[in-house]
């Protein structure tokens, strides 16, 4: 276990620049998400850690020392692939087996051990002798945990590894690992484009955008509070709605006003509302036309047109409004977030 | 008409002319090497084997095509995964480099080995240059000679097998080798090279029985002294017409390539699992 | 992977394939010097330029003989090799459970010697027609060229949408429509590069001709395989020389045409 720290990395596919500048440090025992569309950038910076991919400036460091020229085989990290890359022409234990056989990690005794101890661990004991192939999807996913865990890496790095497995695999496995980290705490980092996973995983979460980082923060804080526009649509899909701001009151396109909490400059900004801090009155507040509606069983989600902008909102059930009808919409001031415009 | 049927009269003219052209005249081939002037006779075998020219010839053929195998082998291993994990310029360029001599017929490529290794070809000729080898220093008509022309001629054969391989192989299976502590070269003894063994098994197949029955680049790089089976099976077709004893000398050829092959294909079969 | 090879690996590969292509191709280059070259012997590197052995090759009856016997051959095989070698990929694209071992047997030509074969056709013929004649090295060809049109047919046929047909049903295409208007159409590339194949192997075919040849039956690499074994001269390199510039033109077509990496990793 080891801090990682990153350094001004950059990474320019011939032309393309890929990274643009990367400063991050993850403290040893932490557990940090990239989070960012395909496309960011995420899983360079994950495969320039691994090593699988050299910078274009820059430096990695883990554990305090220079690794920025040392080929992945050196570097005693661990990765898990999104296609799980087990070996097909060996056994789930020699697969488990093989990093420590690698680093020639202890006797074949000890090596027993261990394995057995990793395949407890992802609870596969059973399937010991197995070949890969004949195992399921969310099994062959715990075989490469297993591996990727045995050797007791001074990093961790996942590159997407749930999101082969289905919506319920893809829980239990997501409360697994929360589990594992817990226990045994090697320093993560784990690249998704799900915010739900890097929201319910990690420490902390680092958004990418276009090569470089637009922010990072603990899960509650990005979500609560994120501080751009860019961060506020990708997390919680937050509406954004054009306004100016007039002292203790925004003012739509339209003319309508809409409360907000004091202490913003006055002038154009756009109000991020968060699809599930929007309420439904009976009189006030502000109108909206129903667009559709669409059931989703415990609640309806409606698509409103609100001083010409498409927002999304979601409703009770109980709330039963016809495309064309005018609905009334209040959001309490200190859940609109205002961003720069 | 249903389905079944119209399938059948799509493969029906194929089965027939391959019946026809293909089965009748190894059946027939079959039925000569043991047919005497009094019907059944094994004598042509026991001619084969009791004189001991042919018998050279034979393991000539055998051990000549295993050489042949396994330098084609670990020239087309590295070659073939190149062009694997090349980008896609590179990869036509290899391609080409491959299946150009390989489409070209197999007696302008040999005449090509011919003057290189011609004894004042250039081949020789450097070599006598450095003084390096004496004046009497001859390459034609040796069995080296053979090897060069028959690698260059069968490689392509092993390249294309091993190709259809590797290219499906997932780049990320060599990429986790590394991050658990593989330097590149074990990465392909314990990764690639296992899971390119089915590849590796089908172009040896190939290149080893190609090898064993061609007579045209061993006739003329070898020379009449230098004799394989086929070259063998050719003479006694066309010069000495002696067509019995040709039919025998093929089925041995056909024999000899079944049983060697046979431990290959189980070989496989457990790999496939 | 710009970490994960070493620099020496590297460099020891562009040497390696540097190699390897001067290996395959210096036959053919020796070849085409020889050909141009002014002396009378067979030399390389070239002594002087001259065209004068293709005005010898072409003013040769033998060679212009051999020659027009070699293309009418492979254009009849090419023709035959690509109807029953296509039919057959259909055949056998539709598959059934005896599927697997016909086409086994379709493709057991490429598996055998050609020498067996050959031997065999021989015998046969001379038994039953008596000597061997134009039909017996257009039956042989065929043979062996049919196998090479399967493949490409069928891995064209492998990527195809296999709902496509039923759709062209639902919309009311009887049978022969069906062949013409959607399996035809998506059998072209495959049946195309087959009939590239097989145009190439029987232009280029030596084993089978040597073995089925007569007197006025001798193909472009039979008369070339016996000039070598005798008196060869620098009119074979310049005969040889046009084999290999059909050859590229050949493979030049399949490239712009299809792509050439597609059929050579299938």
């Amino acid at each position: 276990m080891s801090d990682l720290t990153l350094t001004n990395i950059t990474k320019s596919f011939g032309k393309v620049e890929v990274l643009r500048g990367i400063d991050l440090t993850i403290r040893s025992g932490e557990f940090v998400s990239l989070l960012g569309a395909s496309g960011c950038g995420k899983t360079t910076l994950l495969r320039i850690v691994a090593g699988l991919e050299g910078v274009s400036s820059g430096k990695v460091e883990i554990g305090g020392s220079d690794v920025t020229d040392l080929p992945p085989e050196k570097r005693d990290i661990a990765m898990m692939f999104q296609s799980y890359a087990l070996l097909p022409h060996m056994s789930v234990s020699d697969n488990v087996r093989f990093p420590l056989r690698m680093r020639r990690v202890g006797n074949r005794e000890e090596q027993d051990a261990k394995v057995k101890a990793a395949l407890e661990t992802v609870q596969l004991t059973h399937l010991a002798d197995r070949a890969p192939r004949q195992l399921s999807g969310g099994q062959q996913q715990r075989v490469a945990l297993a591996r990727a865990i045995v050797s007791n890496p001074k990093v961790l790095l996942l590159d997407e590894p749930l999101s082969n497995l289905d919506a319920r695999l893809r829980e239990e496995m997501q409360v697994e690992l929360i589990e594992i980290h817990r226990r045994i705490g090697l320093t993560t980092l784990f690249v998704t484009h799900d915010q739900d996973e890097a929201l319910s995983l990690s420490d902390r979460v680092v958004l990418m955008n276009a090569g470089e980082i637009e922010q990072e923060a603990s899960p509650r804080e990005i979500y609560d509070a994120p501080a751009t526009a860019y961060a506020s649509s990708f997390l919680g899909a937050a509406n954004l709605v054009p306004a100016r701001i007039e002292g203790n009151v925004a003012r739509l396109a339209d003319g309508q006003t809409l409360p907000v909490s004091a202490g913003s400059p006055d002038g154009k900004a756009t109000l991020a509302l968060r699809q599930e801090n929007v309420d439904f009155l009976d009189e006030g507040g502000l109108t909206a036309t129903v667009i559709t509606r669409v059931y989703l069983g415990s609640r309806h989600r409606y698509i409103l047109d609100l001083a010409g902008q498409k927002i999304s909102v979601l409703a009770p059930a109980s709330v039963m409004l016809e495309p064309g009808a005018q609905a009334r919409i209040g959001i309490a001031p200190d859940r609109v977030r205002i961003l720069p415009a | 008409m249903t389905d079944r049927r119209e399938t059948w009269l799509f493969l029906l003219p194929g089965l027939a002319l391959l019946v026809l052209g293909f089965v009748l005249p190894i059946t027939r081939m079959l039925v000569l090497s043991v047919q005497g002037p009094d019907g059944f006779t094994t004598d042509q075998f026991a001619r084969f084997f009791q004189d001991g020219f042919y018998p050279s010839i034979l393991w000539r053929t055998v051990y000549l095509s295993a050489i042949i195998t396994a330098v084609c082998a670990v020239i087309g291993f590295p070659l073939s995964y190149i062009m694997a994990r090349s980008g896609p310029r590179v990869r036509l360029w290899l391609v080409i480099m491959v299946i150009l001599p390989l489409m070209t017929s197999v007696v302008v490529r040999t005449f090509g080995w011919m003057v290189l290794l011609g004894r004042n070809g250039l081949i020789a000729s450097t070599l006598r240059d450095f003084d390096l080898v004496g004046r009497s220093f001859q390459l034609m008509h040796t069995e080296t000679a053979i090897l060069l022309g028959m690698v260059q001629v069968l490689l392509p054969f092993m390249v294309l097998s091993l190709l259809g391989v590797i290219v499906r192989l997932d780049p990320r299976l060599e990429e986790a080798a590394r991050t658990m502590g593989c330097s590149f070269l074990q990465t392909m003894r314990m990764v690639v090279l296992p899971l390119a063994a089915p590849g590796l098994l089908a172009g040896s197949i190939l290149v080893f029985t190609l090898s064993a029955s061609s007579f045209v680049t061993p006739a003329l790089l070898g020379g009449p002294r230098i004799e394989v089976l086929a070259g063998s099976i050719y003479k006694n077709v066309t010069q000495t017409l002696d067509w019995n004893f040709a039919a025998a000398q093929a089925v041995i050829l056909f024999a000899g390539i079944a049983l060697l092959l046979v431990p290959y294909l189980r070989l496989g079969r457990r790999a496939h699992g | 992977m710009v970490r994960a090879v070493p620099g020496w690996l590297r460099v020891g590969a562009w040497v390696f394939v540097a190699l390897a292509a001067v290996f395959m191709l210096a036959p053919l280059v020796v070849v085409m010097g020889v050909s141009v070259s002014a002396s009378q012997f067979i030399a390389f590197p070239p002594n002087g330029f001259s065209f004068r052995w293709y005005e010898r090759a072409l003013g040769s009856p033998a060679y212009l003989n051999a020659f027009w016997l070699s293309l009418n051959l492979a254009v009849l095989v090419t023709i035959s090799a690509s109807l029953l070698g296509g039919a057959a990929a259909i055949g056998l694209s539709r598959g059934g459970r005896s599927g697997g071992a016909v086409e086994t047997f379709f493709l057991s030509p490429l598996v055998l010697p050609s020498i067996i074969f050959a031997i065999g056709l021989l015998m046969l013929w001379s038994a039953v027609f008596g000597p061997t004649s134009f039909q017996a090295l257009w039956l042989a060809h065929t043979v062996i060229a049919i196998p090479y049109v399967i493949r490409t047919t069928l891995a064209v046929l492998a990527e195809r949408d296999p709902f496509l047909e039923e759709a062209a049903r639902t919309m009311g295409a009887t049978r022969l429509k069906r062949l013409w208007f959607v399996t035809l159409p998506q059998c072209r590339p495959g049946l195309l590069a087959g009939a590239f194949f097989a145009f190439n192997i029987s232009f280029d075919e030596a084993v089978l001709s040597l073995f089925l040849r007569n007197p006025n039956l001798t193909t472009l690499p039979v008369q070339i395989y016996g000039q070598l074994e005798f008196s060869p001269d620098p009119t074979v390199a310049a005969v040889s020389t046009l084999m290999i510039l059909i050859t590229i033109a050949l493979m030049l077509i399949l490239e712009r045409m299809l792509g050439l990496t597609r059929f050579a990793s299938g």
